[in-house]
């Protein structure tokens, strides 16, 4: 009988199945990495309809937070300021920049293109639908802005700096120590180890942010849930 | 590995009580069997045959293969897709984004006004609730829960009609500044029965700018005043030791003053449980009915009469405690013993006992039951009944109009009432015959109902809810009505509006906002009958009421007693008819609401139609008990008259007045022999897809939720007979017509499901005490060893504090552990909590159709159980055995004939030890720390299993995408993508948005309303840094302690609790042990676990229900034994 397959068809099963394998494999850690949050959503900038900067309003003038977002330590809300938060300074201030013509159109009712209408921010932090996250249960606890949103004092124009995806929520309710701060610095995107030693008796051992976080999770009796009713229901 | 089957234990051989649901498990039928048995109908998830499975799987290959070759396409153009945030220009005042605010406003009613707390998510209101600071503060019924429905309705008239035809609002303008014009205009007004102090002023106003005005009232169901001209009489059941209902329904569809003070005298530890349980605080109720109304159901002795005879028992108690000018009818022995406790019992509390009538009785029973009143001592201020002079406008009623009509007194005719008169007032006024002669008819209504295509115009009507009015509750406490949100519709105009702008000297008619931004004249109006300075005025809006108004109180005129009627008590061939106010839709004007048509009728359990009800045995004399009761056929094991899908009931031609109605007909236990009950209101439009083939008539009277929905019974109705009727006549007809009922739809069998004790000493059982000492033995409950906890908590046996020693048990939360306990004693069975969690919770409707294959969405189903005594028994509580026979003796027969109805509202329960859980294959049902049974939606994908582990039943499951796709659209479910989506509609904006909508293929239950446990967990946490504030202090520096975090004690509600008016469910923190009122009643002797012996150790406990019986009675022996077993 003759010889149908050659000898080199031997092994080729074998070859297959390694090649197969390989791409399933690469398909998998391709789709495991790059479909996530972390890749998907961190580093997202749209364009805004006014290029409003945080760096200069936070950073170089020195506003609050709750300037503009005024309701996030009551709310679970943080609500973007309404037209009349913007106005109230920019009707004085570099009233006549150009950037500044979508706000007019809203609020400047002596403007030629005045429609009343909302101005439309653009999206960057979206929880999907059946999340319930709420900022004030974050806040008042001694969560910062800064350890969900990043350096925003540093953005001239706003990003995603952090994944937001379920893990990443996890990590920090399973050791809040690493994020949590006295209430009074919530709102201070420069706290460091050396605002430390305002908080604690001179001489203590509490010397890093999160030594200060492990004193302030006893001491608040933080123990954030981890089950799934805490922000699903 | 076997399936492991929960063998329920048997029943202990003396026990006697034969308890049941429905007539076909009464009778034992097979299809109830298999309701039992199996958590999802049959056929809910299968192919029907081996064709459909084939299909199936083509098609799914080929939709797949279509689709990952499309997934190719899709990702190069992959984007995120860009949202925008949008906030406010000018932001107003105190809206918070993503906060609820709350306002207090009020429902008018003709009963009563309802003090309500109205939430509003950004100017839109989601949620109705009581107003627990109003004096007349009651609890919210269904009605009132699903009254927000009404604002948000998709059939809600928009548009100004003229002739049926749509107009422009220049000529309604128009017409209304001719009428304001001519001050010599024959107008006649037609009112709702409700009282606004601002429409009385505008009413005076009115008759004296037009000198030929006349003012109508006129409801479809509205009682008469019987004490003189704008008397009321209402109860104040908190002083009532001894109430005897004459035919009156008042704890839901007949109020007669606010009901909670009757609940709370219920319970034998009084209001809060505060006190040791004691039967001489607990009030006691004999009900004279003819077929079991919710009341019925409360009552510790109930006597089953036909309507007409109810004057009759009247009288002879009048006679009794000898009223004046009572002479004693003739009654049988038995009637003529019951008659005589009765009567002694309420002399022996004179001043303290209380008759009530049915407002729809005649005015001879309702004129008895005043002279008995009156004659007990019980009339007046500080007595059971008070009688109190209302301050509204004398109107004529509608024979008036009738006669003012045909003598040409009226040319126009505005119509304001809620009620739908060409299609509900009595058939021999022929409204729509009378609107005829009338020059202008103008129709103001939030539906375009029968009334509003008669009339020459109609205008739309805005909802309470965008208006502002006022109203007075059922003490007459002044309460205000705030707008929460502009008219959804432009050309919505307020009754106020309309009254005002014929009041205008130019005729102006403004609605909605004033003119550049100012209120609505409407405002002003109320403002000014209010007077009272600015501060008054803001803790007016703030609270809702005016403290300290109500009505003063009145010398009720005496009409003497009336001749006896001496009506024949109804027989075989001379049948009486009641028309009933219907428990899901009134008198017909919620015919357009889904959640109240999808809501079981408390009694019958039939949802979306109305039947004629019969009792058992009178249908066993007509011939008619075997059709409605088909059980095996020859052919087939599962009777056509199985609950389910092709349930049916049979047809019957009820013949009243020589006119007939072909109606179906049910059977319903308890009722009054040769009495037929059917509940008003349906019948509104027919179109081509109704289920009889009926021709299409109406259609545009009613939307996608009222078309087709039953049969229309006031054509029946006459003048002389508006609440029932005798000498009815009823055949057999041939047809069937599909009904979807409830009863028997996730039936839990077990031992001692719901529990009854009697105040009275029992033969066998022992005293008042030694029976609550029982009752957590009740069932099998004292051979149960104790459960193991699955948790294993911290100390426990089980307890494994693992190598680290550092094992933390799961439900682990020190602060807040969450449990409830629902009281059987005051729960009445109405079904407010089910409204209520459906409005809190998005829950959909599901339509008829889903509702007959058990597909209803409710998460709170309210169980009602018949239970009746079998047996006789001794003066040792012994059953007696026949000697010659060696039977047992039977009770009596009317004992029998006369079941207990008990009703129990189940939910899930919230398990420690959750069979669900431990079956879910996704973990998409887990355990909380705070120990509640959580479900994540978005991990579930829909294996159902945790629905068939449950041994409550108390799981659901989305079929279809029920919010999306419309259900009530024939098909539509079934079109899958290709079916027509509704998403946008004003339906979604009553959504509460800190609940996720569920889509299809999710698996739903109550979860305590975890959203409002968190917002409370969230807000005390909130308190640390306003601590701190005030303070002064470092955070650092302050101490966080338990009372810091933990919320206060009752501070958050759930939403049945909050909506029930007979304060049945309380619910709170289990950590705060007896501060709660719900630690309390755990601690109750009468508290006791469903189906404790599975062992899964629920958190909501029942309370078993307590009836205090009259021992004198000839049934006193029989009552409070109504322990459920179901087997």
């Amino acid at each position: 009988m003759a010889n149908i397959f050659p000898r080199w068809t031997n092994l080729l099963p074998l070859k297959i199945a390694v090649c197969i394998g390989t791409t399933v494999a690469g398909i998998a850690l391709a789709f495991s990495y790059y479909a996530t949050p972390k890749t998907l959503r961190v580093g997202y900038q749209p364009s805004q309809p006014i290029p409003f900067s945080h760096k200069i309003h936070v950073d170089q003038l020195g506003l609050d937070c709750r300037y503009c977002h005024s309701f996030v330590d009551v709310a679970g809300h943080s609500n973007v300021p309404t037209g009349n938060t913007c106005w109230n300074c920019h009707q004085h201030v570099q009233r006549d920049s150009p950037k500044l013509e979508p706000l007019h159109r809203s609020m400047n009712d002596q403007h030629p293109h005045y429609d009343g209408k909302p101005i439309e921010w653009v999206r960057i932090h979206k929880s999907p639908d059946y999340v319930y996250f709420n900022h004030s249960a974050h806040v008042n606890r001694g969560i910062s802005c800064q350890s969900c949103h990043g350096d925003v004092n540093q953005m001239e124009v706003v990003y995603q700096a952090e994944s937001h995806s379920m893990g990443w929520c996890l990590d920090c309710h399973r050791a809040p120590e690493k994020h949590l701060r006295p209430l009074e610095e919530v709102f201070n995107f420069d706290y460091g180890d050396k605002d430390v030693a305002r908080y604690v008796a001179e001489g203590s051992a509490v010397k890093t942010t999160e030594d200060l976080g492990k004193k302030l999770k006893e001491q608040f009796k933080v123990s954030p849930k981890t089950s799934c009713a805490t922000c699903h229901h | 590995m076997s399936k492991r089957i929960q063998h329920h234990p048997e029943a202990p051989a003396d026990e006697s009580t034969v308890s049941w649901r429905s007539t076909g498990q009464l009778e034992d039928s097979s299809q109830f069997r298999s309701w039992l048995e199996r958590e999802f109908p049959r056929g809910a998830a299968e192919m029907a045959n081996q064709q459909e499975v084939e299909t199936s799987r083509r098609s799914f290959m080929k939709l797949m293969g279509a689709s990952s070759a499309l997934a190719g396409f899709g990702m190069t153009s992959c984007r995120r897709p860009e949202s925008y945030i949008v906030p406010y220009t000018k932001s107003p005042e105190w809206v918070i984004p993503g906060k609820a605010t709350y306002y207090a406003s009020t429902m008018p009613r003709a009963a009563g006004a309802v003090p309500l707390v109205v939430t509003t998510f950004e100017g839109r209101p989601t949620k109705l609730a009581p107003n627990t600071l109003h004096p007349d503060a009651d609890g919210t019924d269904a009605f009132a829960q699903a009254s927000i429905l009404n604002l948000y309705a998709p059939n809600r008239s928009k548009t100004i009609l003229k002739g049926k035809k749509k107009a422009k609002r220049a000529e309604l303008d128009a017409l209304i500044a001719g009428l304001a014009a001519d001050s010599s205009a024959k107008i006649g007004f037609v009112f709702g029965a409700d009282l606004s102090p601002t429409r009385s002023r505008l009413v005076g106003e009115l008759g004296k700018k037009f000198s030929a005005a006349k003012f109508y009232s006129y409801e479809a169901l509205q009682a008469e005043d019987i004490a003189g001209d704008g008397v009321k009489l209402v109860a104040d059941f908190s002083k009532a030791d001894r109430i005897l209902a004459l035919d009156s329904d008042f704890t839901s569809t007949d109020p007669q003053g606010p009901v909670t003070p009757f609940f709370d005298r219920r319970k034998p530890e009084g209001k809060g449980y505060t006190k040791k349980a004691d039967a001489d605080g607990m009030n006691r109720l004999y009900a004279v009915e003819a077929a079991y109304s919710l009341t019925g159901g409360m009552a510790d002795h109930r006597l089953r009469v036909a309507p007409s005879q109810v004057e009759t028992i009247a009288r002879a108690v009048a006679a009794k405690l000898k009223v004046p000018g009572a002479s004693a009818p003739k009654l049988d022995a038995n009637h003529q013993n019951w008659v005589d406790v009765l009567a002694k019992d309420l002399q022996d509390h004179a001043g303290r006992s209380l008759v009530i009538a049915g407002s729809r009785q005649s005015k001879a029973v309702r004129g008895l039951a005043l002279a008995i009143n009156r004659t007990l001592g019980s009339l007046g201020a500080g007595k059971p009944m008070l009688a109190l002079q209302s301050d509204a406008a004398v109107m004529g009623c509608i024979a008036d109009l009738k006669a003012d009509i045909e003598a040409g007194a009226i040319d126009t005719l505005l119509l304001l009432t809620p009620s739908n008169p060409v299609f509900d007032a009595p058939a021999d006024f022929d409204f729509g015959g009378l609107l005829g002669k009338v020059k202008t008819s103008i129709h103001l209504g939030e539906r375009t109902d029968a009334t509003a295509h008669a009339a020459t115009w109609h205008i739309p009507a805005t909802h309470y809810l965008e208006s502002w009015s006022d109203a007075r509750s059922a003490r007459g406490t002044y309460s205000v009505v705030q707008p929460m949100i502009l008219p959804l519709y432009a050309d919505c105009v307020s009754e106020l509006e309309l009254l005002l702008a014929l009041l205008d000297k130019q005729g102006k008619l403004l609605n909605g906002e004033g003119p550049e931004g100012a209120a609505s004249p409407a405002h002003d109006a109320v403002r000014k009958t209010f007077g009272g300075d600015q501060t008054a005025w803001k803790k007016l809006l703030r609270d809702g009421f005016q403290a300290d108004s109500s009505f003063a109180a009145a010398t009720p005129s005496d009409m003497g007693l009336p001749a006896p009627s001496d009506v024949k008590a109804p027989g075989k061939d001379s049948l009486e008819v009641i028309f009933a106010t219907d428990a899901s839709i009134l008198d017909g004007r919620y015919i357009d609401n889904g959640w109240l048509q999808e809501a079981p009728d408390p009694i019958s359990k039939i949802t979306w139609d109305n039947a004629a009800l019969i009792a058992p045995k009178t249908a066993k004399a007509l011939g008619i008990y075997d059709e409605v009761l088909k059980l095996e056929t020859t052919f087939a094991t599962v009777g056509p008259d199985g609950e389910g899908q092709k349930r049916t009931a049979p047809l019957i031609k009820l013949t009243v007045h020589g006119k007939s109605l072909v109606v179906p007909v049910m059977i319903s236990f308890g009722q009054a022999e040769n009495t037929i009950i059917i509940p008003v209101g349906y019948g509104q439009g027919i179109n081509h897809e109704d289920d009889l083939g009926r021709e299409p008539v109406n259609e545009s009277h009613v939307g996608l939720v009222g078309v087709n929905r039953g049969f229309n019974v006031y054509p029946l109705r006459k003048s002389e007979t508006p609440y029932f009727a005798t000498g009815a006549k009823v055949e057999l007809t041939k047809g069937r017509y599909p009904v979807a009922l409830t009863q028997e739809h996730h039936a839990m069998y077990g031992r001692a499901l719901a529990r009854e004790v009697s105040t009275m000493p029992d033969a066998r059982k022992g005293s008042f005490d030694a029976q609550l000492e029982e009752v957590s033995k009740q069932g099998v409950d004292s051979h149960v060893p104790p459960n193991v906890y699955l948790y294993k908590p911290e100390g426990s046996s089980t307890w494994d504090p693992g190598k680290d020693g550092k094992a933390q048990p799961l439900i682990n939360d020190p602060l807040h552990q969450w449990g409830m306990a629902i009281d059987l004693t005051s729960c009445m069975g109405c079904s407010a909590c089910t409204i209520a969690c459906q409005a809190e919770n998005n829950i959909p409707i599901v339509g008829k159709e889903q509702v007959a294959m058990g597909r209803e969405m409710h998460w709170i189903r309210m169980d009602r159980y018949y239970a009746a005594q079998k047996y006789a028994r001794d003066d040792h509580g012994q059953k007696i055995k026949d000697k010659k026979t060696g039977d047992y003796k039977k009770a009596p027969e009317w004992v029998q004939d006369n079941p207990a109805m008990v009703p129990q509202p189940v939910a899930c329960v919230q398990c420690e030890s959750a069979p669900c859980e431990t079956v879910c294959p996704v973990n998409a049902t887990v355990h909380t720390e705070d120990g509640l049974n959580a479900m994540a939606y978005n991990r579930c994908i829909g294996t159902r299993y945790c629905a068939n582990n449950c041994p409550y039943k108390a799981r659901r499951f989305n079929f279809f995408d029920y919010n999306k796709r419309n259900p009530l659209i024939k098909h539509n479910l079934n079109r899958g993508p290709l079916g027509k989506k509704d998403v946008g509609g004003p339906d979604h904006l009553q959504k509460n948005p800190n609940v996720t909508v569920r889509m299809r293929g999710v698996m739903e239950k109550c979860t305590y309303c975890v959203q409002r446990l968190k917002d409370a967990v969230i807000r005390q946490k909130r308190g640390q840094k306003q601590e701190a504030l005030v303070a002064g202090k470092a955070s650092t520096d302050m101490e966080v302690n338990t009372d810091t975090l933990r919320i206060p004690v009752d501070s958050v509600k759930a939403a049945c609790q909050e909506a029930c008016p007979a304060g049945a469910i309380s619910f709170g923190n289990l950590k705060d042990g007896k501060k709660s009122e719900m630690g309390r009643a755990k601690e109750l002797k009468r508290n006791y676990d469903l189906l404790n012996y599975i062992g899964t150790r629920p958190r909501t406990s029942y309370l078993a229900r307590v009836k205090n019986p009259n021992p004198e009675m000839p049934d006193a022996k029989f009552i409070g034994k109504a322990t459920i077993n179901m087997a």
